[in-house]
């Protein structure tokens, strides 16, 4: 990709601007929140307690991930006032949320919410969809959520991915979408659903809505292509949708038997912990989900989620 | 007021009126896309207005049942005004009328004395050969009916054409980024490009297989206008004969006086029609268009419009249809009856694999007896698997719609084909029930599927299909390899009894020149003749054998 003068700047003042403002930003949050913001957590659970009054799996999707959020220390940690943020839910099929084959679209809604909070400039919300990104934004619920929370739909274009060098084991280079690269920060929110392939479809494989070209193709080497784009994007925080949950025919679903709701959202910085979590959901082992184990392999994270400091809540 | 002053502001208000009609045509033309929670009726309005559609698509299918009466009203108003439909709602008509002002501008000459030629009869014989072809079956009137000439030439050519040249050019200025300063092109180009997309077109961009020709075929008949005004409804349109047969006794009718006539000729100048306005008593009411600009062109005010009783007989003239012209005209639809029936797929003996129809489309016979090849179908189609027929149903179903998978697939959660069909060629089926019906099924081509012919994982065919149990099946192998051993691979397998065909597995696998998983018309709902597997599993289960194993 072509990088001008321009860019350069910006991103170089940019980069001195977190240098500079980023520790002292963090201090002062947690002097004034006093002891509830002790020590961020690298990753998070919350959990929807059953014995709680339901308020309407809307609101508990939104408490749910609220408090998931607080407790890595919210999205100040994440994102700079101004910013540009980038939300990728899954969005690839053209299904209503109640079968779980897209992001629950109160999640994505509340993320919207919290970005704008914390400062961003602009929140876009964009998948590179399998069905027709027209229909699946609409069908999913997460069109409406994204517009009412003031946040940006964008419609990605076949024609306008750029080849990027990756320098993956697999991947050398592969299109990826420009835009999403342009973004200060890439929140992947991707909601957890069997596949056949990867068994398991959370974090990494979520990425696979961000290039474009022939990626079916990547079917043939899935762990190493998804560590490769992994590696590449570098990500900071992925919160993973467990409100209802997809055990079978995935990852387009389409049966309500075979949806769960789960009432869980986790969070953390942590990719291949999340998805290892995200295994655990499903009924699977994490070490046998070859991209799970691919991706700690490659060191792009850990296996044993339990080892992180993990905070788990019960949210009512 | 005087007649010419008359005559004038009626000619203004036909152009309003015209204009408005073209408005209208466009926007429900662009307006014929998916969206959730809209109703599609109302979309196919200029065909329900068409009296030529409903009465071909009756004789041909023998039923009036699911046709929209509309048309009665262009009829009753064809009777009292004669064909001002053409003059004044006809929207090719009215682009024809703006095409031959164009010329007039071009030349800068006076132009030619417009009068009345034999040729026009073509029409008429156009119009009876094609209703003895509908008398057998065979709807061969959309091919030259103006709507649906207009819109399956706007469908299929000149909308896909302006969306890619939109799109390449704002592509260009987004990837190139010209800037002076701080001041980017983008700033403008991208906000102007995103309201065009979102706001104008709204449906993602489509391709058509043969649109060249049939943007020739557009053209060529706009061009026309260039040699004679309105070529085509003049000489051609088998609409424009029936509404003058309507007309030839209407109530408002021409009438001149030699008194006041100095032969200047301006009246059959303006007359886009060739209707003989000069000759007084010798006006063709089955030409004229009621446009007025003869009214308007007189300066003596010498014509006008005048109402009378419908039994009176009108001082004019009338085309001679020969009677042995006619004659010839309904043989010439029989033998063109003949030359489309003669296929071995129109005898109803082999089934074309192509010929997969949109969901709800009725048995082949019964659909050609009702489609008129409008292209609103394609048009609404969100993926643009329907696609102009060219070869796959013969002659006969020529620009009829039919899949290619490779293009698009048919869209799980979408019915709007059946919905938007103005003849019910396509049955309006609600979603749940279109959910069941198979247009055809998906067979795997072994030499070429990854996990078959090259000892590869490939899933993209079972996660794309949209049936909420999976008609894509695995089956785990063990493939020798080259370098020795063994891999355990998932091989993809096709449930007959699920699969409806949709098509997603073929647009969506890695081989993108001869997909290695296709879909052809079998186990079609609408042909038990073409239906090979039995439904029911592939056990004895009900005699208690089982499956063995």
């Amino acid at each position: 990709m072509r990088r001008t003068r321009r860019d350069f700047l910006r991103q170089a003042a940019a980069l001195g601007g977190i240098l500079a403002l980023g520790p002292a930003r963090v201090l002062g949050r947690g002097a004034g929140e006093g002891e509830a913001a002790a020590e961020p957590a690298a990753m998070a659970i919350a959990r929807w307690d059953a014995a709680a009054v339901d308020p309407g799996l809307a609101e508990v999707a939104r408490r749910l991930t609220v408090q998931a959020l607080d407790a890595v220390g919210g999205l100040g940690r994440f994102v700079n006032r101004g910013d540009v943020v980038w939300i990728k839910p899954n969005l690839g099929w053209n299904r209503p949320p109640e079968l779980a084959a897209t992001t629950n679209p109160d999640v994505v809604a509340t993320l919207v919410r919290l970005c704008l909070e914390a400062g961003a400039k602009r929140v876009r919300v964009g998948d590179y969809t399998c069905h027709d990104a027209r229909q699946s934004y609409v069908t999913s619920g997460v069109a409406a959520a994204v517009q009412a929370a003031g946040g940006e739909l964008v419609y990605l274009e076949e024609r306008r991915f750029r080849d990027v060098e990756l320098g993956g084991r697999r991947l050398k280079s592969w299109p990826v979408y420009p835009e999403i690269l342009e973004a200060d920060f890439l929140l992947n929110v991707p909601v957890v659903k069997h596949h056949s392939s990867s068994r398991v479809t959370a974090c990494m494989k979520n990425y696979m809505g961000v290039v474009g070209g022939r990626r079916s193709a990547w079917h043939q080497d899935l762990p190493a292509c998804l560590c490769d784009i992994t590696a590449f994007l570098k990500p900071r925080l992925c919160v993973l949708d467990a409100v209802r949950i997809l055990v079978a025919h995935g990852p387009t679903g389409g049966n309500p038997a075979d949806v769960r709701e789960l009432r869980t959202v986790a969070a953390g910085t942590d990719i291949v912990a999340l998805d290892a979590f995200a295994a655990e959901l499903l009924g699977q082992r994490p070490e046998s989900l070859a991209t799970a184990r691919a991706g700690a392999e490659a060191g792009l994270g850990r296996l044993d989620y339990r080892q992180l400091a993990l905070r788990e809540l019960t949210v009512s | 007021m005087s007649a010419q002053r008359r005559g004038r502001n009626v000619v203004w208000t036909r152009r309003a009126v015209q204009a408005l009609a073209l408005l209208l045509f466009l926007g429900l033309f662009l307006a014929a896309h998916q969206r959730e929670g809209r109703p599609a009726g109302g979309l196919g309005l200029f065909f329900d207005l068409d009296p030529l559609v409903l009465l071909a698509t009756w004789l041909s299918g023998h039923t009036l049942a699911g046709l929209s009466l509309l048309a009665l009203l262009t009829v009753a108003v064809t009777l009292v005004l004669g064909r001002v439909f053409c003059g004044w709602i006809c929207p090719f008509g009215t682009l024809q009328n703006m095409v031959a002002s164009l010329r007039r501008r071009l030349r800068r000459v006076l132009p030619r004395t417009e009068a009345f030629s034999r040729w026009q009869r073509a029409k008429y014989f156009l119009l009876v050969a094609l209703l003895v072809m509908a008398l057998g079956g065979a709807h061969w009137i959309g091919v030259f009916d103006p709507q649906s000439l207009f819109y399956r030439s706007l469908a299929t050519t000149v909308l896909p054409g302006t969306q890619a040249a939109i799109e390449k050019g704002a592509d260009a200025v987004y990837q190139a980024d010209p800037h002076l300063g701080r001041a980017h092109l983008t700033s403008a180009s991208e906000p102007a490009y995103r309201f065009l997309r979102d706001r104008v077109f709204v449906a993602a961009r489509q391709v058509f297989a043969g649109s060249g020709l049939l943007l020739l075929i557009f053209l060529a008949v706009l061009a026309l206008n260039l040699y004679r005004p309105r070529f085509w409804c003049r000489y051609v349109c088998p609409l424009g004969a029936l509404l003058g047969l309507l007309a030839k006794r209407s109530t408002l009718r021409l009438v001149g006086t030699d008194a006041e006539c100095n032969d200047c000729g301006l009246c059959t100048i303006r007359c886009p029609a060739a209707a003989q306005p000069e000759k007084h008593g010798r006006w063709l009411p089955t030409e004229c268009f009621g446009c007025w600009n003869c009214v308007a062109a007189c300066q003596n005010g010498g014509l006008d419009f005048r109402f009378a009783w419908p039994w009176r007989r009108p001082q004019a003239s009338t085309v001679d249809l020969k009677k042995r012209a006619l004659l010839a005209s309904a043989v010439g639809g029989l033998g063109g009856l003949f030359l489309l029936r003669i296929t071995p797929e129109a005898q109803g003996r082999v089934y074309e694999p192509s010929l997969i129809r949109p969901p709800g489309a009725r048995p082949e016979r019964e659909f050609l007896q009702r489609c008129i090849q409008c292209g609103l179908c394609m048009k609404s189609c969100p993926t643009g698997v329907l696609q102009p027929a060219w070869y796959e149903a013969g002659l006969e179903g020529i620009w009829t719609p039919v899949f290619n998978a490779r293009i698009g697939y048919c869209e799980y959660e979408c019915n709007l084909c059946g919905q938007v069909c103005p003849t019910q060629a396509i049955v309006p089926l609600p979603l749940e029930q279109k959910k069941q019906v198979k247009v055809g099924l998906a067979s795997i081509d072994t030499s070429r599927c990854l996990p078959y012919a090259y000892g590869r994982e490939c899933i993209v065919c079972e996660e794309h299909c949209p049936i909420p149990t999976k008609a894509i099946y695995f089956v785990e192998a063990e493939v020798p390899l080259r370098e020795g051993g063994t891999r355990v691979l998932k091989q993809p397998r096709v449930d007959p009894d699920l699969c409806t065909g949709c098509g997603i597995c073929e647009t969506r696998c890695p081989f993108h020149d001869r997909p290695a998983i296709r879909i052809t018309s079998a186990n079609e709902s609408r042909h038990p003749d073409n239906q090979p597997i039995l439904p029911g599993g592939s056990g004895l289960d009900s005699y208690g054998g089982g499956a063995t194993g």
